[in-house]
């Protein structure tokens, strides 16, 4: 769980161009600033570094309507120990 | 009352120059951009061969931003173009004329080096492609880029028809306007294939040139691929005229067609067919003041194909005719070749300027047009025809006249 959460940070920041101030699990996913090609590329990476795998479904719509990226953190966690 | 389509805005990004003025004085100046480079993926594969490369781009890709900076070359060198031309149209898309506004930009493969890359990691280190390959590879990456860029809503699509498709892009996107389908549209092409698979595939065939490219000379010995993206602004001339737009030229007609006969080898008939189609409304008075921009590969059979084609088209008037092949400086940029083309021609329409035909250095009987060998001429123009003539017997040829 801290490992996951560590690791999605690192990767949230680096495709966080709209923050100026390292993400937290407050920040809002509207200011990340990140747009449409992100939530798959930070999966990949997810899967990449973890050597996890993120059984995503884009058509599922997994993410309901998260505000935060702790709710993203959560929903990843969730995916991974499904 | 028929619509007629002028071009009020280029782009450029290619070999010898990164937008028009420095391609089109590379040109002017017989620079030759041919140079050798490796491409060497993976520690145990290497390919050394003379190509012609945009250099210095990838600062100015990573500076578009946004989904571009993760795009394939092949879109980013486009952007890089269209930007110049819009910016040179002064173009403002509004939202009355947002779905009346077309982007017809063609490529002749699409993501090469998302497809290089894809299949290095997969078959040589075990991973999986980027999530995003698919999305950078789309040959109609370009024009949904342009569409999103430019609040483009009209006709967005690519057209790919190998070395012709730049020049399919050009003439359809023309019609379109002529049609009233659209007011205006950005047309042209991209292709950025310098990788080491699509180099190994081309090597394969045995049609490259192992020094450089002499179009048309007695030695030439084969084509240099290149890379790059052309871009022209088209605009309906009642409209280009009521904003005060500059208008470059007037696109004068559209010839296209298929040989029927051969995926390798060209046919006179064809390319005859395509080049009359597209001078059958054009006035020349005078033909000493016609420009061919011709396809001018420095292969063996399209040079003599090609001169035997031009001279079907203009039997004894043929020797009047100022012909050149910028391929010889810039190399063969296949699909994106008639975008930069169609600018070399309406440079040399603007300017009184012939761009030569370099590396000319010995005369063939079967190539007996005036090449404009190695120097710069100085003539006056009136109209300048741009052919293309594709892999797969595909042929495309558009001209542009004095306004």
């Amino acid at each position: 769980m801290a490992e996951i959460e560590t690791a999605l940070l690192e990767i949230i920041k680096e495709h966080a161009v709209g923050l100026t101030e390292p993400p937290t699990r407050e920040t809002e996913i509207n200011d990340l600033g990140i747009d449409s090609f992100s939530i798959v590329e930070i999966i990949y990476e997810v899967e990449e570094k973890l050597g996890v795998e993120v059984p995503f479904n884009a058509n599922e719509n997994p993410f309901g309507d998260m505000k935060t990226v702790g709710d993203l953190i959560d929903a990843l966690n969730n995916l991974i120990n499904k | 009352m028929s619509r007629s389509v002028v071009v009020t805005g280029m782009g450029a990004v290619a070999p010898g120059g990164g937008d028009v003025k420095r391609f089109w004085g590379s040109l002017t100046e017989a620079q030759c951009a041919i140079e050798t480079r490796t491409y060497s993926p993976v520690e145990d594969l290497s390919l050394t061969l003379p190509v012609a490369p945009v250099n210095g781009f990838e600062e100015r890709a990573k500076s578009l931003g946004g989904q571009l900076a993760r795009a394939d070359r092949f879109s980013q060198l486009a952007i890089g173009a269209a930007d110049e031309a819009v910016a040179d149209a002064g173009l403002e898309i509004d939202d009355a004329l947002s779905p009346r506004a077309a982007a017809i930009i063609g490529t002749g493969i699409g993501g090469q080096a998302t497809f290089d890359q894809s299949y290095i990691a997969m078959l040589r280190k075990g991973r999986r492609p980027h999530p995003l390959s698919i999305l950078k590879i789309i040959p109609n990456a370009p024009a949904s880029h342009m569409a999103i860029r430019y609040g483009l809503r009209g006709p967005a699509f690519a057209i790919s028809s190998a070395c012709a498709s730049a020049t399919h892009s050009i003439g359809v996107c023309a019609d379109l306007i002529r049609s009233g389908a659209v007011d205006v549209g950005l047309a042209g092409a991209s292709e950025a294939i310098l990788t080491y698979g699509a180099m190994q595939a081309w090597s394969v065939m045995h049609i490259l040139a192992n020094e450089t490219c002499r179009p048309f000379s007695k030695n030439r010995n084969g084509l240099i691929i290149g890379e790059g993206a052309g871009i022209l602004v088209l605009e309906e001339e009642s409209r280009a005229r009521a904003r005060g737009a500059e208008i470059y030229a007037r696109v004068a007609g559209f010839g296209m067609n298929a040989d029927g006969k051969d995926m390798i080898n060209p046919a006179v008939e064809g390319a005859t067919a395509a080049i009359k189609q597209a001078l059958e409304g054009v006035t020349i008075n005078n033909p000493g003041a016609v420009y061919i921009n011709a396809h001018g590969t420095g292969t063996l059979m399209n040079d003599p194909t090609e001169t035997k084609a031009i001279r079907a088209v203009f039997g004894a008037d043929a020797d009047r005719l100022i012909v050149s092949s910028t391929k010889s400086m810039h190399g063969h940029l296949l699909g994106a070749a008639g975008g930069i083309e169609a600018i070399a021609a309406i440079q040399a329409l603007r300017n009184n300027l012939v761009p030569p035909t370099i590396n000319y250095d010995e005369p063939d009987p079967e190539c007996d047009l005036n090449y404009a060998p190695n120097e710069t001429v100085e003539r006056q123009l009136n109209v300048a025809v741009s052919n293309s003539f594709a892999f797969g017997g595909l042929n495309a040829v558009v001209a542009f006249e004095r306004v």
